[in-house]
């Protein structure tokens, strides 16, 4: 009897274990979303940082399934380090497990929210919760946390309810002081040192507009 | 009467072997710094984007022809003046010195007819210099180190599109030079105040690192601090505001002007009063 009832607790130990490993609309969007091979898109940035002063910048962005995003450009072009692989690709590389955190609303939007966790060392993220659009079957937000690079923050708008890659994306980042050479500076520079201190960290946003995609 | 009495100026002037050697002085000044400023600026750019490399990539190249100039401009400023200060107090310095003012007299020369003379000789010479100094710089710069966008840090990080960056060098090429007429008027007037030429270099010595030391200096009156000249001097700086103030720096340029007006008429008021016989 007592052997029955272990037994009976482990299986419900590991379908609850099972259950939680893959999200099933999480796999959905992660089949949509491996079956692009590659695509190209025309980029417009926009950067919103502290201290930082830039103006819009326009480059062409060329993914290819297993290969680094390309960034072409004739202007010289600052690109966020992460929150350009709108395939997910990096997150969905190496072994993970999910976990469903509920339904929420985002962005005037009902979102099931679905943490992601990596279960190879490889994986250069930490954790990962997304936002998912079931309906559509995408991406809607995501909030990620690598181990060396921080967290980031991406919140992804469509052009109509069939694509799968987003036309517009706002990526949040955490940004250390600026450390500025003295020697670099003009003469008559006012420092706002007040401001400059409260400044450790703060947070840097990229809006990015996406355009002209060719999708194979 | 003027015109024949300027060409005659602008002849002597560009007769003297110390005015090549001036020209020859600031183009050397020109390579040293470019040639320091490309060595220098990769050092510049790590250390400006050292913390943004945690956050982003970069696709371009900002070591170009703008970033340099600017640097040059940074420089410039500071070492140009008083080579065109030695060369324009001359002009009267060492008419005293050879007791040739008084030939000159003995002609149907007014006193204010010959020192405006000097004065627009000194602005022909310094807009001649500044003018050749532009076109060698941007010649150099861009041929060698290409055009590209420009990155300054005053207070925040500017990034300038490349078409905008040339522009806006070119505008503050512009404010820079009137800062040299300033500083060669203030040496002519010195120079008739002194009389001898090594007094006035010293003197014109004096007034630029005064000048130089009172740009840093906080005196605690807000906004009326930049109605003082050797504030004003640095105006060209302004060009790089990300958000341009063109009134304000027209009004301080423009100011400036009268700065400069007002020293060459104390000069010409001294110069009648002096006794040249």
């Amino acid at each position: 009897m007592i052997r029955l009832l272990c037994f009976f607790v482990w299986m419900l130990y590991f379908t609850g274990t099972l259950a939680q490993e893959m999200d099933a609309d999480l796999m959905r969007i992660k089949n949509r979303m491996d079956a692009i091979v590659q695509f190209s898109a025309d980029l417009q940035l926009d950067l919103e940082a502290p201290f930082i002063n830039m103006p819009t910048k326009l480059a062409s962005m060329h993914y290819k399934k297993g290969k680094d995003t390309k960034f072409s450009s004739n202007d010289f072009v600052v690109l966020p380090k992460r929150g350009l692989d709108f395939a997910f690709s990096e997150l969905f590389e190496h072994p993970f497990i999910t976990v469903n955190r509920g339904i929420e609303i985002k962005n005037n939007k009902e979102v099931k929210v679905v943490n992601v966790i990596p279960t190879d060392d490889r994986s250069d993220m930490a954790v990962a919760t997304l936002y998912l659009d079931v309906k559509n079957e995408r991406i809607a937000a995501s909030e990620i946390t690598t181990k060396k690079n921080g967290t980031y923050e991406l919140l992804m708008e469509y052009e109509n309810k069939h694509s799968i890659l987003p036309s517009y994306v706002e990526v949040f980042f955490a940004m250390e002081k600026l450390k500025i050479p003295l020697n670099f500076m003009g003469n008559d520079t006012q420092i706002d040192r007040k401001t400059m201190r409260n400044m450790d960290t703060k947070t840097g946003k990229v809006i990015l507009q996406i355009s002209n995609y060719i999708i194979n | 009467m003027m015109l024949p009495l300027l060409k005659a100026e602008l002849f002597k002037l560009f007769n003297e072997s110390k005015t090549w050697y001036a020209i020859g002085a600031v183009l050397l000044i020109e390579l040293i710094i470019l040639f320091a400023a490309y060595y220098q600026g990769t050092t510049i750019l790590d250390l400006l984007l050292d913390n943004l490399k945690q956050s982003f990539y970069f696709e371009g190249n900002l070591l170009n022809g703008n970033l340099l100039i600017y640097i040059i401009l940074n420089s410039l400023w500071f070492n140009l003046p008083l080579i065109l200060m030695i060369v324009s107090s001359a002009l009267i310095t060492e008419e005293y010195k050879n007791g040739t003012l008084k030939t000159i007299m003995l002609q149907a020369v007014s006193k204010w007819q010959l020192i405006t003379a000097k004065y627009l000789t000194s602005l022909i010479f310094t807009l001649t210099v500044l003018l050749l100094l532009m076109s060698t710089t941007f010649a150099l710069a861009y041929s060698i180190f290409g055009n590209g966008d420009l990155v300054v840090y005053l207070g925040t990080l500017n990034f300038f599109p490349s078409e905008e960056a040339f522009k806006r060098i070119c505008f503050a090429f512009g404010s820079g030079t009137l800062s040299m007429i300033f500083f060669t008027t203030v040496s002519v007037t010195l120079g008739i105040l002194l009389k001898d030429p090594a007094k006035t270099w010293i003197a014109s010595a004096f007034f630029l690192i005064l000048s130089s030391l009172l740009l840093k200096a906080d005196f605690g009156l807000g906004q009326m601090e930049r109605y003082f000249f050797p504030k004003l001097t640095n105006s060209w700086q302004r060009f790089f505001d990300y958000q341009l103030n063109f009134p304000s720096i027209l009004f301080d340029n423009l100011l400036l002007i009268v700065y400069t007006g007002v020293a060459a008429v104390i000069g010409v008021y001294l110069f009648k009063k002096q006794d040249i016989g």
